[in-house]
């Protein structure tokens, strides 16, 4: 069996300009912000001694009198209508807790999903006895953030065709705050395989599905192989998306196809090759550029 | 023979340096792709690895959870290589346990843990090398992962340890100073209120010495804090250029 | 400004370990110069026209020496000829590793700013900095370092300083030169640049010889057995077959010595050394590592007197009589023998003495006599015996090779000529190593500016106690008066007694010049005629003086009492105190005495004297000795300062009086300060005598048919007490003198350190000292240990640590030590002064002690003691019969016993101009070619270097 080995090279330090060292837009904890009273304090700041100071590491964002600091990596902070890929990691009585890389488990009311049998009907006590032959602990499902209670938890809620148990695919974690904000978090890209891109880091890759099962109900997956080809581009695309991650790229559909193509001349075992990582992003910043621009 | 001379004539410690004179820092955030903080840090020729995970829901007993604010929890172990003499070091034994202790007191004092209710903040910081000022160390690495975990702080947790010889503080102690019969003294400040978050000495010292030892050790954290402010200056710049905003 | 380099070094020290450690190197280490235009230093030491007037080195130049330079040739580079020398930290840190006390000679050098030496870190400078390369040993690394510090120099002067400024490299080492010439550095053996500065020839003589030159000296004939290296010394002692201790050479045996064994037994074991071979060129004082002979090769210490008298010449000659004196004599008196077979710490120092000027005219080489008998001779070159012969000087040992029946050393100083006073006292106190130079500048000027008032802040802590009848009770002369009483009726009936001692510790504060040098001291040195201060006059004679009709500073411990002397209350503070007379102990006791004297002083004394009565009763009730010690005193010619008069001291109830309130005043601050700093505290502690320190007490009691029991103080005392015998008024004196002779030194020591506190001779569980801070600086410490105890003064951090505490306590002891060693020495000087003036004279004495060879005799009048041998090197002796068990000795027909009243003439043996001695000869008993008639007036040209 062939091995690659590499030797310890010298890390590359990112050139910095010389404008980028006095950003002002950049905080750390105990930076006074401003010491203004007339603004409100948000996420990522405290009031010590009337002044505004930061307590993480990141960026300064105002928005009218309203000032936080969005740190650079942070667990995953929930909004109503965020799309979540989770884990199931408790089940307990009329819910189940999961696990969306948040600073608490969010929690999935029995309520809040849709049973075998339609919207409208009535959750009985048997119900709640066979929650764990829906769901049970190391399960995946995709979510959307119904509400968020006072302590930061969040309640989810899988009340649409979309979301539900989650098949054959591959899990990938990355940092939230690498995901752009889209209109839709799923996407079948063209190169045959779909994606769901989770507001909380979590991306979940798997084969397009044939044809919507309607009364699948989310909790029916399909446990027929996968054919080699599928399995290959999903490879391909995890390893796009950590290539990517690895370089602090937002990720959406556009980039994430984008990288994809321009990883088709390596191999799918290359890709994580910090050298090929390099090239292939910067062709893909080029593309998304081209686009843009 | 006599023991060594810890600080000459001229002013110079053993290893060159002056008496208030810090050793070299060097740091990096984001060692690690799977905990949500993590950083390396060498301070002279100790060298110690903090990693943290968190603010997450309480793992193990759920009574330890508290209703207004997070749980913190520290880890402090040796890697089995990191002195003279290689030894195998049982998970818990007394030192590391008060070493956990201490970690966990100071960053208590530091981490905005209210903004948490119900959940757990987990430090785990390892030395793969020790020559002195363990506990300092430790406190700086864990300050650089908690902050890019991007876990809220008053300030930014600087440590230092402090001996007294001659009359003199010497600032940033390394083993062979350590083991003299030095009186020795670790503090970990808020290097900009001032606020100390820990002070630790087992040794005896007259009172009349403590405050300028105190004053010496604050003088060395907040020198210890300028270095940890560039490391996490340079590496939120890399990572905002990254990002491309 | 760090330039930071990290480098590996490893040790192996029992298992391998790898020992890392960071080496940082820096480029903002200068490089001292006053020339140099490059280096940002703020001040400078080595300055920029550093000529000497060496001939090889015409040009200004810096010297570099390297470290066995330093270590053997110290002397040299202490004068004052030698400046701009350049010491590198290898050197210093070597010099450190290798000798203690050159180290600390080293670093006075460098701190001297007129001898402008620098210390270059060059082990931390980036550019001098070299690391150890395979296959190198560390001095080969130190010496390349030395060379590339030297190298820098050079080129740094260069580049930097003015033209013509050089280094000079001074080594011994061949090779070292060799490498340090190729490489193109101005390079010089130490000899040769010594020798090159003619202005200066002196400086040739103070050169330590090296190795090459000890060879021409020498034979080829090995004397003395080789010592073992260092590392199998330890393994020795690690295996329990070498023991380790400091070796004592015996005062009247040369070829004799004990090593004290610091052991696992508590007291540590004393072991024996005799002979020549077996003593091995230990010197007095080193540490050795020693070797027991099987027990059958065990002897007993010989009771002969014997001095090493061989001269130069006949350097093999002695041999045969040192074979003879192991002859073995007692069976049961056997010691445990060794001998010794390395030196593990030379303990050398330079020796005061004189010189014993070659027989051989033109010749460098004497053989110089130290004045301590235990230090053997020493052999030294110098060019200048004629005008050293005849006055004391000072020598330092190089080494003792061991093909040399001496050691080598060479000449340090001169002290001035033999026999004269001033030269005497400088010698003895040099021999006691009693710090006596005068104040330094820095030391005065923490005294307290003239005119010196009390001011109202000094006032807001004390107490105001001028209105109390207070006096003081001394000796006559005394100027430093540090105690002063007072004694009153209160309305309820009960006495209060107040002892006031001088404040001083109010003007030496801690941690300043004034103090680090009073603590040096230890205490203030009282010779016949000369008082070496602990602290400066003013305090000592004037401020601190708590003289008549003043305000001065005090520091009161005041009890109450009922009139049978019963403690009710006992109050410590600081105050203010006005005494109303300064008394000597004659004229108290003539107030006390004067029944018409009515005023309030003397009522005062009274009241004083009586509970000082019951206080004394209660006190030898519980068992406390009285022991007793003849002390002179010398009548003093007012212009010639020459002993005119001698008298043994007088005691009078005065003197008990004043004793007797010390005594309560210490043991009432020693419980108050060990009640609030048990850790801490400065106690004074005197341990009961082993049994076996009495028994010549013993025997010497039985001889006379008196039984002395010794199971406790108290036994001790009573039967001291009941000890007379019929018609012979003087025995219990002497019994005391000998039961002096059988106690234990008091020690001071930090009770933190210590468990046993009591004081046998005072039968007091605790006792400390407090009532003499001007003298004492134990006191000074007492007083801020109370201080703080009462709340009037603040604590420092050394006064907490016991660890500088017990040091400061071994200093203390060690200078009391000496203190009382110089004060005996001075007298025996003075004696010896009196006795020069008075020619010979006839007085009666006592044996106190019989020696093998000798008799002890002391004299009650002079208080005076002296040796009176019966054999002599140089004719056969009268028959002697030595036995121990008695001790008796035989002489021909008459035996000697201890306590026998004999009769001896006196005089001056001054035939030895450096051991000047009282003679004594007998007269009565009469025995045969022993004795002399009394009108025998010229004794010392019949029986020449008798006893010496």
């Amino acid at each position: 069996m062939a091995v690659d080995m590499r030797l310890p090279t010298l890390r590359k330090t990112v050139a910095l300009q010389d404008a980028a060292f006095d950003r002002k837009d950049l905080v750390v904890p105990g930076d006074v912000i401003t010491s203004d009273t007339g603004f409100m304090r948000g996420h990522g700041t405290y009031v010590d001694d009337e002044k505004l100071t930061a307590s993480v590491a990141g960026e300064v964002q105002r928005v009218d009198k309203l000032i936080c600091v969005r740190p650079l990596k942070t667990r995953f902070n929930g909004e109503v209508g965020d799309v979540v890929v989770g884990r199931i990691t408790e089940v307990q009585q009329k819910r189940w807790k999961v696990e969306t890389n948040s600073r608490l488990d969010s929690v999935l009311l029995l309520s809040s999903v849709n049973l075998p049998g339609g919207e409208l009907r009535r959750r009985s006590a048997e119900d709640e006895l066979t929650m764990r032959e829906y769901l049970q602990e190391g399960d995946l499902i995709s979510a959307e953030v119904q509400s968020v209670f006072s302590d930061g938890a969040l309640s989810l809620h899988t009340r649409s065709l979309k979301y539900g148990k989650l098949g054959q695919g591959v899990l990938v974690q990355l940092s939230p705050s690498l995901i752009k904000r889209q209109k839709t978090h799923f996407h079948n890209l063209p190169c045959g395989a779909s994606i769901i891109l989770g507001n909380n880091g979590f991306v979940w890759l798997y084969p397009t599905p044939g044809q919507q099962e309607e009364e699948a109900g989310g909790f029916y997956t399909s446990l027929e192989p996968v054919s080699l080809s599928d399995r290959e581009v999903i490879s391909r695309l995890r390893n796009c998306l950590l290539a990517l991650a690895a370089h602090k790229v937002h990720l959406y559909d556009t980039s994430v196809l984008y990288c994809y193509e321009s990883s088709l001349q390596h191999q799918v075992k290359d890709i994580l090759k910090p050298e090929v990582m390099e090239e292939i992003v910067m062709l893909t910043q080029q593309k998304i550029l081209e686009q843009e621009g | 023979m006599a023991g060594l001379e810890l600080l000459s004539d001229q002013g110079y410690r053993l290893d060159g340096r002056k008496a208030s004179e810090l050793r070299k820092v060097q740091a990096r955030m984001g060692v690690f792709a799977q905990a949500d903080g993590s950083a390396y840090l060498e301070q002279g020729n100790t060298k110690a690895l903090a990693v943290v995970y968190g603010p997450h829901e309480i793992r193990g007993s759920r009574s330890r959870a508290l209703h207004d604010r997070a749980v913190i929890n520290c880890q402090y172990s040796m890697a089995t290589f990191s002195t003279a003499e290689r030894k195998r070091r049982p998970h818990g034994d007394r030192k590391s346990t008060e070493m956990s202790l201490h970690l966990k007191q100071t960053f208590e004092a530091a981490v905005m843990t209210q903004l948490f209710p119900r959940s757990q903040i987990d430090i785990y910081v390892k030395i793969l090398q020790s020559d002195g000022g363990n506990y300092s160390v430790c406190v700086n690495a864990a300050t650089l992962a908690v902050i890019d975990a991007g876990i809220p702080m008053r300030d930014y947790v600087c440590a230092c340890t402090v001996g007294f010889v001659d009359e003199t503080p010497l600032a940033d102690l390394c083993y062979a100073e350590e083991s003299g019969r030095v009186s020795s003294l670790a503090l970990a400040l808020l290097p900009r209120g001032g606020q100390i978050a820990l002070l630790q000495m087992d040794a005896r010292l007259h009172q009349d010495h403590l405050e300028t030892l105190i004053e010496a050790a604050m003088t060395a954290c907040k020198g210890v804090s300028k270095v940890l402010d560039e490391v996490v200056r340079q590496h939120l710049q890399e990572a905002s250029v990254l990002t491309g905003e | 400004m760090l330039k930071s380099k990290t480098f590996v070094k490893k040790t192996r020290s029992g298992g391998v370990m790898k020992i890392v450690r960071e080496h940082y190197l820096r480029d903002d280490i200068w490089c001292g110069s006053e020339a140099c235009t490059i280096c940002k230093q703020e001040s400078t030491v080595l300055e920029k026209d550093a000529c000497s007037d060496s001939t090889i080195c015409p040009y200004p130049h810096y010297l570099i020496p390297d470290t066995n330079v330093v270590l053997h040739q110290i002397d040299v580079l202490e004068d004052p000829v030698i400046r701009n020398v350049i010491i590198l930290q290898t050197v210093l840190q070597e010099v450190r590793h290798r000798s203690a006390p050159i180290y600390k000679r080293l670093k006075d050098i460098i701190h001297e700013k007129e001898k402008h030496f620098y210390t270059f870190t060059n082990e931390h400078h980036r550019d001098t900095f070299i690391e150890r390369e395979p296959g190198e040993s560390a001095n080969d690394r130190n010496d390349r370092a030395i060379r590339t510090s030297a190298d820098w120099y050079g080129q740094h002067l260069k580049t930097a300083g003015p033209d013509g400024l050089k280094v000079v490299l001074l080594t011994n080492d061949q090779g070292n030169k060799q490498k340090a010439e190729e490489s193109g550095l101005l390079v010089h053996r130490f000899e040769e640049y010594i020798k090159s500065l003619i202005a200066h020839p002196e400086l040739v003589d103070r050169l330590a010889l090296s190795n090459d030159d000890k060879n021409e000296i020498t034979s080829s004939k090995v004397l003395f057995p080789e010592h073992l290296p260092l590392s199998r010394i330890q393994a020795g002692i690690k295996a329990g077959s070498f023991l380790q201790g400091t070796f004592r050479a015996s005062r009247d045996n040369y070829l004799e010595a004990t090593v004290f064994i610091q052991g696992e037994s508590e007291d540590g074991t004393e072991v024996l050394i005799q002979g020549l071979q077996n003593l091995n060129r230990a010197v007095h004082q080193d540490v050795v590592a020693l070797q027991l002979l099987p027990r059958n090769q065990w002897v007993a210490p010989s009771s002969v007197v014997l001095q090493d008298e061989g001269a130069a010449k006949d350097d093999n000659g002695d041999e045969e009589d040192e074979g003879k004196v192991l002859i073995s004599t007692a069976e049961t008196a056997r010691k445990p023998t060794g001998k010794v077979v390395g030196i593990i710490k030379r303990n050398w120092r330079p020796f005061c003495g004189m010189l014993n000027v070659s027989q051989i005219k033109e010749s460098t080489r004497h053989l110089f006599t130290p004045a301590d008998r235990r230090i053997p001779r020493i052999r030294i070159e110098t060019r200048q015996a004629s005008t050293l012969a005849g006055q004391r000087i000072m020598v330092a040992i190089d080494g003792w090779p061991k093909d040399s029946r001496y050691p080598n050393g060479h000449f340090v100083r001169s002290l001035g000529n033999a026999g004269e006073k001033d030269t005497e006292q400088e010698v003895l106190l040099l021999e006691h190593d009693v710090p006596h130079q005068a104040f330094s500048q820095a030391v005065l000027s923490y005294l307290p500016k003239m005119p010196w008032a009390i001011t109202p802040e000094d006032m807001e802590k004390r107490e105001d106690l001028r209105n109390l009848t207070v006096c003081s009770v001394d000796p006559p002369g005394c100027t430093d008066i540090d105690d002063a009483l007072h004694c009153r009726e209160l309305e309820n009936g009960n006495l209060e007694v107040g002892v006031h001692i001088a404040d001083v510790s109010h003007f030496i504060r801690p941690g300043n010049a004034l103090d680090r040098e009073a603590a040096n001291r230890g205490t203030t040195v009282y010779l016949c005629g000369k008082r070496i201060d602990m602290v400066p006059e003013l305090l000592s004679s004037n401020l601190c003086s708590l003289q008549s009709t003043v305000d001065r500073l005090a520091f009161s411990c005041i009890w109450e009492m009922t009139h049978e002397a019963e403690i009710l209350k006992t109050r410590f503070t600081k105050s203010v105190i006005n005494s109303k007379a300064s008394l000597t102990y004659a004229e108290a006791q003539m107030r006390i005495d004067d029944t018409t004297k009515n005023d309030s002083i003397t009522k005062n004394l009274r009241g004083l004297n009586k509970l000082a009565k019951i206080l004394k009763r209660r006190r030898i009730e519980k068992g406390a000795l009285t022991l007793s010690s003849l002390e002179v005193r010398f009548h003093m010619d007012s212009e010639t300062h020459d002993p005119i008069d001698l008298q043994t001291k007088e005691l009078q109830e005065t003197n008990s009086m004043v004793e007797e309130f010390m005594l309560l005043a210490n043991i009432s601050v020693a419980q108050k300060i060990y009640d609030e700093f048990s850790e801490c505290a400065l106690l004074r502690k005197h341990p009961a005598p082993p049994p076996s320190n009495y028994d010549i007490l013993m025997k010497a009691a039985k001889s006379k048919h008196v039984d002395i029991h010794t199971d406790s103080a108290k036994a001790l005392a009573d039967s001291l007490d009941v000890a007379r015998v019929d018609g012979f008024p003087y025995f219990n004196t002497l019994l005391r003198i000998l039961a002096t002779r059988c106690m234990m030194q008091a020690v001071y020591f930090c009770s933190g350190m210590d468990s046993d506190f009591h004081h046998y001779g005072l039968a007091s569980p605790i006792y400390t000292h407090f009532t003499s801070p001007i003298r004492r600086y134990a006191d000074i410490i007492v007083h801020r240990l109370l201080a703080v105890a009462i709340g009037a003064d603040s604590t420092y951090p050394d006064l907490m640590d016991k660890q500088k505490q017990s040091a400061l306590c071994n200093n203390l002891n060690y200078r009391h030590k000496m203190a009382q060693y110089a004060q005996r020495s001075s007298v025996a000087f003075h004696t010896q002064l009196f006795f020069k003036n008075r020619g010979i004279l006839n007085e009666e004495g006592f044996v106190l002690f019989v020696r093998k060879n000798a008799i002890i005799v002391l004299i009650p009048k002079f208080g005076l003691e002296g040796t009176v041998f019966f054999d002599s090197k140089d004719k056969t002796g009268p028959k002697l019969v030595f036995d121990e068990e008695g001790p008796t000795l035989m002489v021909e027909q008459h035996t000697f016993h201890i306590f026998d009243k004999v009769k001896v003439t006196i005089s001056l043996d001054d035939t030895n101009i450096q051991h000047q001695k009282i003679r004594m000869s007998l007269i009565h008993p009469v025995i045969p070619g022993v004795s002399v008639s009394a009108s025998d007036i010229e004794p010392q040209t019949k029986k020449p270097r008798l006893d010496h």
